[in-house]
């Protein structure tokens, strides 16, 4: 069991905030908040989707995309993105122990993904402790 | 065979981590995030990708270390990490209730790679009571048709790493 709970209102504005992001992008059909150790925490999917397994890839592709920032000699890995055929998978930390994953349909736009995953940080980090 | 891979598993704290970074040549590659369950109690970063390093043996043989993940959640990464391996170092916890059954926990989720290669297994931290004798770790194998090397080592000593590497590395010549 995961250590990091959040509280029922807690969970209430993660939903509220996954709603606006499906709304302000329609292509996106899953956000996940799961732990930098791989854990799911709270999620909203639009479709069937193993969240349990998505949680730990994601803790894992994001330490990855972290590592092989600094071998590279790059800063601050900002996300790591997978782009496929029929769509996109963006990840990125949420506060210090917490990982942000919006995965969506090809039409969406990346740029728009960017800025609405950005946005929901804000938001998610100024109200979760 | 210029080359070869070798990967390190076993369960959270084993010291799979510590093993790599005492023999790397190389500054190691590590993947170790905050934890947030119950492990946190023992240890405040696990692994969640992978491990890296690199040794070079006596005769020149360059060897490539990759440590897994310990947890069972992250098994699709131990399938992607013992692709082209040459063969698995299990370490097994003495202090944890049953070491016996999280050899075989391991041995079974690596039953295919093993099959095709072969293992070392390292018993570690031996320094406390009541911990089943290396024989009781022989039996266990061949139980399962298994002759593997069992050493107890120190994973913080690279001699000790060294030593599994060694020993793994010959199993698989003479096999
Ligand atoms: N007392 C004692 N401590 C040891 C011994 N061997 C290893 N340790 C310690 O055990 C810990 C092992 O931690 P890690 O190397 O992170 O373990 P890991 O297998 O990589 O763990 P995960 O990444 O969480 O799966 C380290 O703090 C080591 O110093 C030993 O023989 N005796
Ligand atoms: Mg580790």
């Amino acid at each position: 069991m995961s250590q990091v709970r959040i509280s029922e209102s807690g969970a209430q504005f993660c939903q509220s905030v996954f709603d606006d992001m499906m709304s302000q992008c329609d292509a996106v059909y899953g956000v996940l908040i799961s732990t930098v150790d791989g854990h799911d925490v709270v999620r909203s999917f639009k479709q069937d989707m193993p969240a349990p397994k998505l949680a730990a890839m994601m803790s894992s592709v994001l330490a990855l995309g972290e590592t092989i920032a600094v071998e590279a000699d790059q800063q601050q890995c900002r996300y790591v993105i997978v782009e496929n055929s029929n769509g996109y998978i963006l990840t990125l930390r949420l506060k210090e122990k917490l990982v942000l994953s919006v995965i969506a349909r090809a039409n969406a736009n990346l740029g728009m993904l960017h800025s609405i995953s950005r946005s929901a940080v804000e938001k998610l980090d100024e109200k979760l402790r | 065979m210029s080359e070869i891979k070798v990967i390190i598993t076993g369960t959270p704290g084993a010291g799979k981590t510590t093993a790599i970074a005492a023999i790397s040549e190389v500054p190691p590659v590590r993947t170790d995030t905050a934890t947030t369950d119950e492990l946190a109690d023992v240890k405040s970063e696990t692994t969640v990708a992978m491990d890296f390093g690199e040794l070079t043996l006596e005769d020149g043989q360059k060897v490539f270390l990759y440590g897994t993940p310990g947890q069972q959640r992250f098994e699709f990464m131990w399938k992607i990490l013992v692709q082209g391996g040459l063969g698995l170092i299990v370490l097994v916890d003495c202090t944890r209730a049953d070491p016996i059954a999280d050899m075989g926990m391991y041995l079974d989720n690596f039953a295919d790679f093993v099959a095709e290669t072969g293992a070392v297994i390292g018993l570690v931290k031996r320094d406390v009571n009541d911990t089943p004798a290396v024989d009781d770790f022989y039996q266990a194998l061949s139980q399962r048709g298994l002759m593997f090397p069992v050493l107890e080592v120190d994973v913080r000593e690279q001699g000790d790493v060294s030593l599994m590497i060694e020993a793994l590395v010959s199993l698989l010549e003479f096999a």
